[in-house]
C-alpha cells in the first residue's frame, strides 16, 4: 500500500530550500484513509476517509514564525509553499534564533494490532452494525438506535533542518450505539462510545450487552425528573471525571496560555491546590488511548506528564517556544488538527488517577446532592477559572443513597473551588480512556481522550 | 461570477471527465487562507497562504426502491485521481439506503447573480493587506486604554471561488469571503486582590467591517472588566434577556435539526400548523441574508436559495429539504443543503470534504414591537440579561440546552444592576404543543434586529428561564416537568458523538 512516505523526497527536497533562508524550518506532511458507516431503521450512510492529503511548512524568520501549506504532495505545490516563505524570509530584518531546543528524533511507529481495520471488510462492519441496532430495538419500548463505527489510519511525517525525522501512522476506530425510547408522547434516549487507538479488537465493545444496556438506559430515561438547581454535593462518574480533567487541569496547564499571561494557574505552579488524593495527568502515551501520539507535530515522542501530584501543582504542558519561556523541556504536546492548521499546546489523554474510594462510600458521604453521569462537553476559562461540565443524565442522591434519575445537567463552578472541596476519589479496576474532541478556540478541533474514576466535590448545578 | 481574472473551474474539470449516465454531483473549491495571530499586542504568527483546492462528487443510485448516494472527496485532480474518488463513491453507493425512489438534481438555473452579498472585494483583492489592516485597526482600539489588553487573538481570512456541476445539466460557481475573528480582552491591574478579567470574542462575517471596531471594542473592555466584580446570578425560574449573540448559540443547533426533512424521516419534526412559540414570533431560514456566515446564492447542491418560513405567529409554517429529503417526500427541495456546518457553531471552511446535509442557513426572527433592550429591560422587570454563555451545547434530538454564564447582568426594577458570571442558564428551546420552552415562552420581542453568526434575531425576552445561580437552594425539587423548562420533546435516533471540549 502506498503510504506518505512515497512523497518524502519532495518534501525534504523543499524543506532543503528553506534550509538556506532560515536558521530553522520544518515541516508536517499528512495522509489519511479510512471508512465509517452510521446506520438506524430509517437509512444506512456508509462514507470514506477523504483522499486528502498535504503539507505545511513552518520557518523562523529571526522574529516569529511563518507558515503555508499546500493540499498537493508534488514538487509543484510542494514549491509554491515554499516560495511564499521564501518571500518571507526575505522581507525579515530579524536574526534572533529559534525559541527552545529543535528536534532531532529520528524514528518511525505505527499502531500494532493483529487486526488492522482495512484489512476489515465493510460487510463484516455493516453486519455488526446492523445486529446491534437489532438488539437495541428488540427491548421493548424502545422505537429506533442508531450505531456509528469509524476507522481512519493518519499518517504523519515530520521532518525538520535540525535532523529530526519522525513517521508516524496511528489508526483510531471508534464505535458508538444510541438507542431511542418513546412512551406516552415522550421520548427520550441513550448512549455510549468508546474509541481508541487500535484495530478490530476495539468494536469488541459493541456487543449485545452493551446495546441492550443503552437500549434499557432510554427507557429508563423516559421516567427521569427535572435537574436539581443550585449548589450541591456532586459525584461525577468516570466519564464525567474525565472531562472535569480536561477542563480543570488540562486547558489551564496549556503553557501557551502561560506565556500570554493568560491562564490562572501560572502563579500558583508548585502550589498544593487540592487533597493529597488528587492526581491528574496528561499521557500522550497511554497506551490505545484515543488521544494517544507517537510523536507530536514538532517530532517530540508523546509522553506522560503529571500536572497534579498528590494535590500538588507541579507541571504544566509544552511546546518548544513555551519550554524555552519556562526554562523546561517541551513535553510531547504540540499538535495540529490537520496540515492545515496551526500548531497549538494541546492535550492528548487526560485523566484523574485512581483513589480508593467505593462509589457506594462517595454517594454515602455526599449524604444529598446529585450523581452527574454520561459526560457529554465541558468548556473552560484558562483566564478566571471558571469550567462547565454537561452530562445526559444522573440520579439524585438522598440520605446517602442513589435514588431517583434525572435528565440532562450542567455543572457550573470555578476549578480551584471544586478542587479544594474534592474529598474523596474512586477506586479502579482498569482506567478507561473515553474518545472525544476538543478545540482551541471554536476550531481546530482534534481526538483527545478523558479518562477517569468517581470522584465528590461541590458544585452549582442546573439544567441543560 | 468571479470577481477577478483568476477564475476556478475545478467542479467542471471534474464534472468533464465523469461518463457516468447515472445521476452524480461535483462540488468543488478552490481557496486561499490567511492568518494572522496576536499574542499579547505582537504579531505571534502569519499564516498563508494556506492553499487547497478539491472536490467532492456524489452519486446517486437507485436500488431496491431505495437510493443509495455515495461520496468521495479529494484533491487529485488528475485523471487517475478522479477515476479513484468516483470509484471510491461509487463502492460506497452499493452499501448506501436512503428512503427515497428517485432524487432529482437541481438542473440548469437563471445564474443567481450577487443576490447574496457575501464578498469582501477588498479582502479579495488584497487580502494579506487587508488582514493585516484590520489586525492594526482592532489593536489601534486598545491604545491608551489602562489595564485593558488583549490577551490575544486572530483574524483568519478565506477567499473561496465554489464551483457546483451535476448530471442534471448544472454549472454554476459564486466566490465569497469569510473572516473569523477571535480575541480574549483582559482587564486587570486596580484594586489589590481583585483577580483580571476576560471577555472573549469570536465571530465569523463575510467580511471585514472595520468602522464598527471602535464601538466593539469598547463593549468588549466594558465586558472585561465587569467580570471582575461579577457575582453569581440568583437562582429560580426568572425572566431573562437574550440578545442575538447568544441566541446564536442556542437556536441553530435545535432549529436547523428539528424543521428539517431529516427530523421528519424521524418523526421527531414539528407538524406544520403546530404551536410552536409564542404568537409573537414569526421565524424563517434565510440563506441570503446579506453578510451572514451561511449565506450563498445557492445551496450546497445548486439550488436557488431564499427565504424559508419556519414559524409564522407561533405556528409552524413549513420544513427544510435538501434534494435527497425533498424526494423521500415528495415535496420540493428548499435549497438547504449545507456543508461543513456544525449544529454547535464549529464551521469546516473545507466544505468540499463533506456530502450535503439538510440544514438551516441563517436563522431570522422578525423584529417584535418590544422596543430598544432599554424597554425590554424595563419590561423585564426582575430577571437576568445574559450577554455571553460559555457554551449551550443544545441538544438537537430533546431540544434541551444550557451553559454557564461567561457574563451576564442582573436586571432589577428594569434597570440594569450589577454583573452576574457563575451559574447557569437553561431549558429547552423546542417543546410538543402545549408545553413550556424557550420558544413558547418568548415574553418580548426586540425591535431591533442583530446579525450574529448564524442567526438574525432581536433581543428576547424569555419568560421564565431556569437559572441555577450558587446562593440558590440546593435541595433537589420535584418540580413537575416543564415548569420553566418543558420536558424533553419526541426524540431521535441520532445522537452525536461523545464528549467535546474546548478551552476559550
Amino acid at each position: 500500500m502506498p503510504d506518505l512516505r512515497d512523497h518524502e523526497g519532495a518534501i525534504a527536497t523543499a524543506l532543503g530550500r528553506l534550509g538556506k533562508h532560515a536558521a530553522f524550518a520544518d515541516v508536517l506532511a499528512e495522509r489519511a484513509v479510512g471508512a465509517g458507516l452510521r446506520l438506524d431503521t430509517k437509512s444506512t450512510t456508509p462514507s470514506v476517509e477523504a483522499r486528502l492529503g498535504g503539507a505545511i511548512f513552518r520557518l523562523w524568520d529571526g522574529v516569529r514564525w511563518v507558515e503555508a501549506a499546500t493540499s498537493s504532495l508534488d514538487e509543484p505545490g510542494l514549491s509554491s509553499a515554499v516560495a511564499a516563505l521564501e518571500k518571507a524570509a526575505a522581507k525579515s530584518t530579524g536574526h534572533a534564533p529559534a525559541p527552545g531546543v529543535s528536534s532531532t528524533t529520528q524514528k518511525e511507529s505505527v499502531t500494532k494490532t493483529n487486526h488492522p481495520m482495512r484489512d476489515v471488510p465493510f460487510e463484516e462492519i455493516l453486519s455488526l452494525a446492523k445486529a446491534a441496532r437489532g438488539w437495541a430495538t428488540s427491548v421493548p419500548g424502545v422505537a429506533d438506535a442508531q450505531v456509528g463505527i469509524g476507522w481512519e489510519d493518519n499518517e504523519r511525517l515530520y521532518l525538520n533542518t535540525a535532523g529530526a525525522r519522525c513517521f508516524q501512522r496511528l489508526s483510531r476506530v471508534r464505535a458508538g450505539v444510541s438507542a431511542l425510547a418513546v412512551e406516552n408522547g415522550r421520548a427520550e434516549f441513550d448512549f455510549d462510545s468508546r474509541g481508541g487507538v487500535g484495530g478490530r479488537e476495539i468494536l469488541g465493545f459493541v456487543t449485545e450487552e452493551c446495546a441492550t444496556t443503552v437500549a434499557r438506559g432510554a427507557k429508563e430515561m423516559l421516567a427521569a425528573a427535572e435537574a436539581p438547581v443550585g449548589e450541591m454535593a456532586v459525584v461525577l462518574d468516570g466519564s464525567v471525571t474525565g472531562l472535569f480533567a480536561h477542563e480543570s487541569f488540562g486547558h489551564g496547564t496549556e503553557a501557551d496560555q502561560f506565556v500570554r499571561d493568560r491562564s490562572y494557574l501560572k502563579p500558583i505552579l508548585g502550589e498544593k491546590v487540592a487533597p493529597e488524593f488528587l492526581t491528574i495527568a496528561d499521557d500522550g502515551s497511554f497506551p490505545g488511548g484515543w488521544g494517544t501520539i507517537y510523536f507530536d507535530d514538532e517530532g517530540h515522542p508523546g509522553r506522560k506528564t503529571v500536572l497534579v501530584d498528590h494535590g500538588k501543582f507541579v507541571a504544566a504542558l509544552h511546546d518548544r517556544e513555551t519550554a524555552a519561556a519556562f526554562h523546561t523541556t517541551a513535553t510531547g504536546n504540540t499538535r495540529r488538527a490537520d496540515f492545515l492548521s496551526r500548531a497549538f499546546v494541546r492535550m492528548t489523554n487526560t485523566y484523574v488517577e485512581p483513589g480508593d474510594w467505593s462509589l457506594e462510600e462517595l454517594v454515602k458521604e455526599a449524604k444529598n446532592g446529585v450523581l452527574l453521569e454520561r459526560g457529554t462537553s465541558g468548556i473552560e476559562d484558562p483566564l478566571g477559572g471558571q469550567m462547565q461540565l454537561k452530562v445526559k443524565r444522573g440520579h439524585r442522591i438522598e440520605n446517602g443513597e442513589v435514588t431517583g434519575l434525572v435528565s440532562s445537567m450542567a455543572l457550573s463552578g470555578k476549578v480551584l473551588d471544586f478542587m479544594r472541596a474534592t474529598r474523596g476519589v474512586g477506586k479502579s479496576h482498569g482506567l478507561t480512556i473515553e474518545p472525544g474532541y476538543c478545540g482551541k478556540g471554536s476550531t481546530d478541533l482534534l481526538p483527545v481522550g478523558t479518562g477517569g474514576v468517581p470522584l465528590l466535590s461541590t458544585a452549582v448545578v442546573g439544567p441543560a | 461570477m468571479s470577481p477577478s481574472s483568476r477564475t476556478a473551474d475545478t467542479a467542471f474539470r471534474v464534472a468533464d471527465r465523469i461518463k457516468s449516465p447515472e445521476p452524480w454531483e461535483v462540488y468543488a473549491e478552490s481557496s486561499r487562507r490567511f492568518e494572522i495571530h496576536l499574542g499579547g499586542r505582537s504579531v505571534e504568527m502569519i499564516r498563508g497562504p494556506i492553499a487547497l483546492e478539491g472536490y467532492g462528487i456524489r452519486v446517486l443510485r437507485p436500488h431496491n426502491g431505495s437510493t443509495g448516494s455515495g461520496f468521495q472527496a479529494s484533491t487529485d485532480l488528475t485523471d487517475a485521481g478522479i477515476r479513484a474518488a468516483l470509484e471510491d463513491a461509487e463502492t460506497v453507493a452499493r452499501f448506501s439506503e436512503f428512503p427515497a425512489k428517485k432524487v432529482e438534481l437541481p438542473g440548469r438555473a437563471p445564474s443567481p447573480g450577487d443576490r447574496a452579498e457575501i464578498l469582501d472585494r477588498r479582502l479579495w483583492d488584497d487580502p494579506l493587506k487587508a488582514v493585516e489592516a484590520h489586525i492594526a485597526a482592532l489593536l489601534s482600539g486598545f491604545e491608551g486604554r489602562k489595564e485593558i489588553v488583549p490577551s490575544f487573538g486572530s483574524v483568519r481570512a478565506t477567499l473561496s471561488e465554489t464551483t457546483i456541476a451535476n448530471s442534471s445539466g448544472l454549472r454554476t460557481s459564486y466566490a465569497h469571503t469569510l473572516v473569523d475573528l477571535e480575541v480574549a480582552v483582559k482587564a486587570f491591574g486596580g484594586p489589590e486582590g481583585a483577580p483580571p478579567g476576560e471577555y472573549w470574542v469570536n465571530s465569523s462575517s463575510r467580511r471585514f467591517d472595520t468602522e464598527r471596531l471602535p464601538t466593539e471594542v469598547e463593549a468588549w473592555c466594558t465586558y472585561a472588566k465587569d467580570v471582575r466584580r461579577a457575582v453569581p446570578p440568583p437562582s429560580g425560574d426568572l425572566p431573562v434577556l437574550l440578545p442575538a449573540g447568544v441566541l446564536a448559540g442556542i437556536l441553530p443547533a435545535v432549529v436547523g435539526y428539528r424543521f428539517t426533512g431529516a427530523a421528519r424521516l424521524r418523526k421527531i419534526a414539528p407538524n406544520v400548523g403546530d404551536a410552536a412559540a409564542a404568537e409573537s414570533v414569526t421565524l424563517q431560514d434565510d440563506g441570503l441574508r446579506a453578510w451572514a456566515p451561511s449565506s450563498s446564492p445557492v445551496d450546497a447542491e445548486g439550488a436557488v436559495r431564499g427565504g424559508r418560513p419556519l414559524i409564522a405567529a407561533g405556528k409552524v409554517s413549513g420544513l427544510l429539504y435538501d434534494a435527497s429529503h425533498a424526494a423521500a417526500f415528495d415535496v420540493a427541495s428548499t435549497a438547504s443543503a449545507t456543508r461543513g456546518s456544525d449544529p454547535n457553531g464549529f464551521f469546516d471552511w473545507r466544505r468540499f470534504l463533506h456530502s450535503p446535509r439538510v440544514t438551516s442557513s441563517t436563522i431570522a426572527i422578525a423584529a417584535g414591537d418590544g422596543g430598544s433592550d432599554a424597554e425590554l429591560i424595563e419590561a423585564a422587570g426582575d430577571g437576568v440579561w445574559v450577554q455571553q454563555l460559555g457554551w449551550a451545547v443544545p441538544d438537537a434530538i430533546s431540544g434541551a440546552f444550557g451553559g454557564e454564564i461567561r457574563i451576564g447582568y442582573r436586571v432589577r426594577n428594569g434597570k440594569l444592576a450589577e454583573p452576574v458570571r457563575g451559574g447557569t442558564v437553561g431549558g429547552v428551546v423546542l417543546a410538543p404543543p402545549g408545553r413550556p420552552s424557550l420558544l413558547q415562552n418568548v415574553a418580548e420581542i426586540g425591535s431591533t434586529v442583530t446579525l450574529a453568526e448564524s442567526v438574525a434575531s432581536p433581543t428576547l425576552l424569555v419568560r421564565p428561564l431556569v437559572v441555577a445561580g450558587a446562593a440558590g437552594a440546593s435541595a433537589p425539587t420535584s418540580k413537575p416537568k416543564g415548569a420553566g423548562r418543558g420536558s424533553s420533546g419526541t426524540s431521535g435516533t441520532a445522537r452525536r458523538g461523545r464528549s467535546r471540549s474546548t478551552s476559550r
